[in-house]
């Protein structure tokens, strides 16, 4: 299908190029530890990974394509003085029609940068390649990269709202979901009530504008999901301690329990490693592989918490369920609401009248 | 054409030391070209799509997790968590010296490098400094004073180069062209003219402080804020709605306030107050993602801005007039660079060699108390502004003469902190922003039921009372260049090498003990605890109040800048951020920038 080119935005590019691209020095800075080469090119850009920009998309006339759809912006900079064509090739376009990068103008000038937005709906993962000067080259600063089943490489983007794992194994993911429910309120009497009330409780239609692709029963609140991403994209260079702890995890598990599925696990057992996890000694790990687990355990906290709470379209708290738990557990002595989290943000998730997202 | 090069004015920096020049000169038909290092961020009504920039989103405040790959600093490897429109510490780090020698990177001291700069994260707290705050020196000579055996404080201190009369005329212009809310009754400080729009409902939460002050006699006022809560005439903004009747501008109330940018334009950043309205001017011209690199003179005559265009390509900008305005610590630092490359630079500004350039850096006493409401009150604190009440109790002379200090604080509480979901988890026992996060990951028992436990005791349920106060100002605290840690455009680095006074420990000990005072007597007492930023480990801690460096002052010998706030050593360079203060002022302190700015503003339309 073709892509929906939308006008580029100089000013936009240039803020996000000039924080994250413009350098002198070709030093590694921003490596830390997940490339682990100092002459590859995305250690030197900051925040590489928000390349190429995803935002949201807003047209007036057009409501229903901007609630839909993400704008995606691809950027390259040039380096010295040659000025190759650039163009993008990628699976959220047709493959076989390369669309040219236009330059983009500061003071009426062109700068080292050319840039290409398009419209991409959500929930998508794509590949693509730059093509300089016709030849297919890798983003130098996207760090999401995959190789294909038949052994080439692409660099990678996902917009909002996507739910396929992109760095999780399923095992993983089961994992790291009864982890998850361990830390997170939802699994307590009164958690699995409200969402109980809440999943059955709100409207189709919300239902289906909200949350209904990222629903899953197996994951209340996509925090799983929100990791998987994050793993992808901003802290890619934590996905190796999710790789090595959930393997150690799986296989002390599987010791303890070696007849059962990890689905079927007791909550117990879990609540135990957990412990263990906390106090640093746990019968069975390799610390020659992965020394602290302590660490593994912060950072697990610390992206669960993140990802219940924080705005649904990082990928998790499906639908503001979080927040809605929040609103309706927290009350006053009047029992009235205390977290109007809804007139703070854009339709459709919130109702503020000026606000749009 | 070719992009002009030559202007009246150029202006390094649009936040609160160089929007109101650019403003003011605009106005009088001067060139002006305003050079900004970081980004342009709309708000939604200047967009083609009608969003904005900005995005009530805590994950922009507060991002992902990076860690510091520096070279020879000794938290290489550390967690770092920067907003969208913070520098990168990899890219661009500031290094402060700990009390045990190390150097380490910190994200402390910036304030935001964007267009606006620090008006577009603060809070809003928009204090008029006190008469006092202008006469530090004479007010403490022959004053005893606590924990200051040798006469520190009535020897480093100095009175501003004007009153605060000569001053007030130019709050009222800031006040009237940024655009406020706030209450005049109360406060201590003189007014000519009221120019605060009215104040929002407190949130409720606020009566606990309220009943707090009143319980100890003190005269509290609303706390005066940048955020319009009807149009704004002077810069042609909508009021929040709705625009009449008892809610009027109520909708302005989101705890997305303190670190975010406003995407609504309610919040009087210098951006949307003094430069949109300009923007359109042919006399103007404003560059974001523009980096200074270093000034070259002639002379006294600084007659070159060498600075980096977003490409990173060198471009070089000429003004009859330059004024450095990019915030204390980089204003500072921009000196000592352009001195580093200029041998006649360096003679010029460092006059004498009298080590003042850099030297009496100031940030704030500040700290303050903090403790959670009893069940079963809880409060919505997501619909608020940053603050609701303010006294002037420990800046009156009574107090001071009483508690032997030598100058005053501001008090006020905080109603936006903790107010937001993920805010909560991440402040949760940190100490600064180098800290987010470590509580809450740290606390490994917080989960399901007791997670609940946890959010129930907080969520809507902190309060707490913040104090900001004067500095002793000290030679020894200073920005230098650091000698071996660069930025991405191999510049060196600031480094920051400061320390407490005992008097300032002593101060924050009493204004901290008020703060619990109130919350004590207005019935908060649950997990009450009080203290000032003075423990060994926080030495870079400033609340994001960076000045001092480059004071002004009466006697060459004694200052950097004269009274104007031009560099003794020039006839044509300006420093107008808040480096050019020799005392920090016992307030926030962006107003007095501005009114500060406003006034040289005045000076340079005459000049030029």
């Amino acid at each position: 299908m073709p892509a929906e080119l939308i006008a580029l935005d100089h000013q936009y590019v240039l803020n996000f190029a000039g924080r994250c691209l413009a350098r002198a020095d070709g030093a590694a800075r921003h490596d830390y530890g997940q490339y682990g080469d100092a002459g590859d090119s995305r250690s030197r850009a900051c925040e590489g990974w928000r390349f190429p920009l995803i935002d949201s998309y807003r047209d007036a006339a057009r409501p229903e394509i901007g609630a839909r759809s993400n704008r995606v912006t691809f950027v390259y900079a040039h380096q010295g003085d040659a000025r190759p064509p650039i163009a993008v090739i990628g699976t959220f376009a047709t493959l076989f029609e390369p669309l040219p990068l236009e330059p983009v103008t500061f003071v009426g000038e062109p700068t080292a940068y050319v840039a290409l937005s398009v419209l991409v709906p959500k929930g998508q993962v794509h590949r693509y390649k730059l093509l300089v000067d016709g030849v297919p080259v890798l983003d130098p600063v996207n760090p999401q990269r995959v190789t294909t089943a038949d052994g080439e490489a692409w660099s990678r983007f996902f917009t909002e709202l996507t739910t396929q794992p992109l760095v999780l194994s399923r095992r993983e993911l089961l994992l790291l979901t009864r982890l998850t429910d361990h830390i997170l309120p939802f699994r307590t009497t009164e958690g699995q009530r409200f969402l109980q009330y809440f999943y059955s409780g709100a409207d189709r239609q919300a239902k289906d504008t909200q949350y209904a692709r990222a629903y899953r029963l197996d994951q209340p609140v996509g925090v799983v999901n929100f990791i998987d991403k994050l793993l992808a994209r901003e802290e890619n260079h934590h996905a190796i301690d999710y790789r090595l702890c959930l393997a150690q995890i799986d296989a002390i598990l599987s010791r303890r329990h070696p007849t059962i599925d990890v689905a079927a696990i007791p909550k117990e057992s879990f609540i135990d490693l957990y412990g263990q996890l906390a106090s640093g000694s746990i019968d069975g790990w390799d610390y020659a592989s992965y020394r602290e687990p302590q660490y593994f355990l912060k950072l697990l906290r610390r992206h669960t918490y993140t990802g219940a709470f924080s705005h649904p379209r990082h990928g998790g708290n499906v639908g503001a369920v979080a927040w809605a738990y929040l609103e309706s557990t927290f009350r006053d002595d009047a029992n009235a609401s205390c977290f109007a989290w809804q007139r703070a943000l854009e339709p459709p998730l919130g109702d503020n009248a000026a606000y749009v997202g | 054409m070719a992009e002009p090069t030559s202007f009246d004015v150029v202006i390094i920096g649009s936040g609160a030391g160089g929007a109101p020049i650019a403003h003011q000169l605009v106005l009088a038909g001067k060139n002006v070209l305003v050079l900004e290092k970081g980004p342009l961020l709309r708000t939604q009504d200047e967009t083609a799509d009608g969003r904005s920039d900005f995005r009530r989103d805590e994950l922009l405040s507060t991002g992902a997790e990076k860690r510091i790959t520096l070279d020879g600093v000794a938290n290489r490897g550390a967690a770092y968590y920067s907003s969208h429109v913070e520098p990168d510490i990899n890219d661009e780090p500031h290094v402060y010296r700990t009390a045990s020698g190390d150097d380490k990177a910190t994200i402390e001291g910036y304030t935001a490098q964007v267009v606006g700069g620090g008006t577009q994260l603060y809070g809003g707290v928009s204090y008029r400094f006190t008469e006092r705050d202008f006469r530090l020196q004479s007010a403490n000579a022959g004053r005893p004073l606590r924990d200051d055996p040798n006469g520190d404080v009535a020897r480093e201190a100095r009175d501003w180069p004007f009153t605060y009369a000569d001053l007030e005329e130019f709050y009222v212009q800031a006040e009237t062209l940024i655009g406020l809310n706030g209450q005049v009754a109360g406060q201590i400080k003189h007014f000519s003219k009221d120019s605060y729009q009215p104040p929002l409902r407190p949130n409720p939460i606020s009566a606990h402080v309220e009943a707090g002050m009143d319980a100890l006699g003190m005269t509290r006022y609303r706390t005066p804020l940048a955020v319009i809560t009807r149009d704004h005439e002077p810069s042609g903004r909508r009021g929040p709605l709705p625009a009449a009747g008892p809610d009027t501008g109520e909708t302005a109330k989101t705890a997305f306030v303190n670190r975010y940018g406003d995407p609504l334009g309610f919040k009087s950043s210098t951006y949307v107050a003094l430069l949109r309205p300009i923007l359109s001017r042919p006399n103007f011209a404003l560059r974001p993602n523009c980096v200074v690199t270093h000034l070259e003179c002639t002379g006294r005559t600084v007659s070159k801005v060498h600075y980096l265009d977003p490409s990173g390509t060198p471009r070089v900008a000429a003004g009859k007039v330059v004024v450095v305005a990019c915030s204390a610590i980089e204003s500072v630092r921009l000196l000592k660079l352009s001195a580093a490359a200029d041998p006649a630079f360096d003679a010029a500004i460092n006059q004498d060699g009298n080590g003042i350039l850099g030297g009496y850096f100031l940030t704030h006493c500040f700290g303050g108390a903090s403790a959670l409401v009893d069940a079963p009150a809880r409060y919505d604190k997501s619909l608020t502004l940053d603050s609701d009440w303010s006294s002037d109790h420990c800046a009156t002379d009574e107090f001071l003469e009483a508690n032997q200090l030598w100058a005053g604080a501001a008090l006020y509480n905080n109603t936006s902190d903790r107010a937001l979901p993920l805010a909560l988890g991440r402040n949760y026992q940190s100490r600064d922003l180098d800290t987010v996060w470590d509580g809450f990951t740290g606390e490994a028992r917080l989960t399901g039921e007791a997670l609940v436990g946890f959010l129930g005791d907080h969520f809507g349920r902190g309060l707490s009372m913040t104090f900001m106060a004067n500095q002793v100002p000290l030679k020894s605290n200073r920005i230098e260049l650091h000698p071996t840690v660069k930025d991405k455009w191999g510049r060196a680095a600031a480094y920051i090498i400061k320390g407490w006074h005992p008097h300032d420990v002593a101060a924050m000990t009493t204004f901290a003990q008020v703060c619990r005072d109130v919350l004590w007597h207005g019935g908060v007492r649950k997990d009450l605890g009080a203290g000032g930023v003075y423990g060994n480990d926080d030495l870079a801690r400033c609340a994001n109040h960076v000045l001092g460096g480059a004071r002004f002052g009466t006697d060459p010998r004694d200052s950097v800048l004269d009274g104007d706030c031009k560099a003794w050593g020039f006839d044509n360079l300006y420093v107008t951020d808040g480096s050019c203060m020799p005392t920090s002022g016992g307030g926030n302190p962006t107003l007095t920038i501005e009114a500060n700015a406003f006034r040289v503003a005045r000076q340079l339309k005459e000049r030029i």
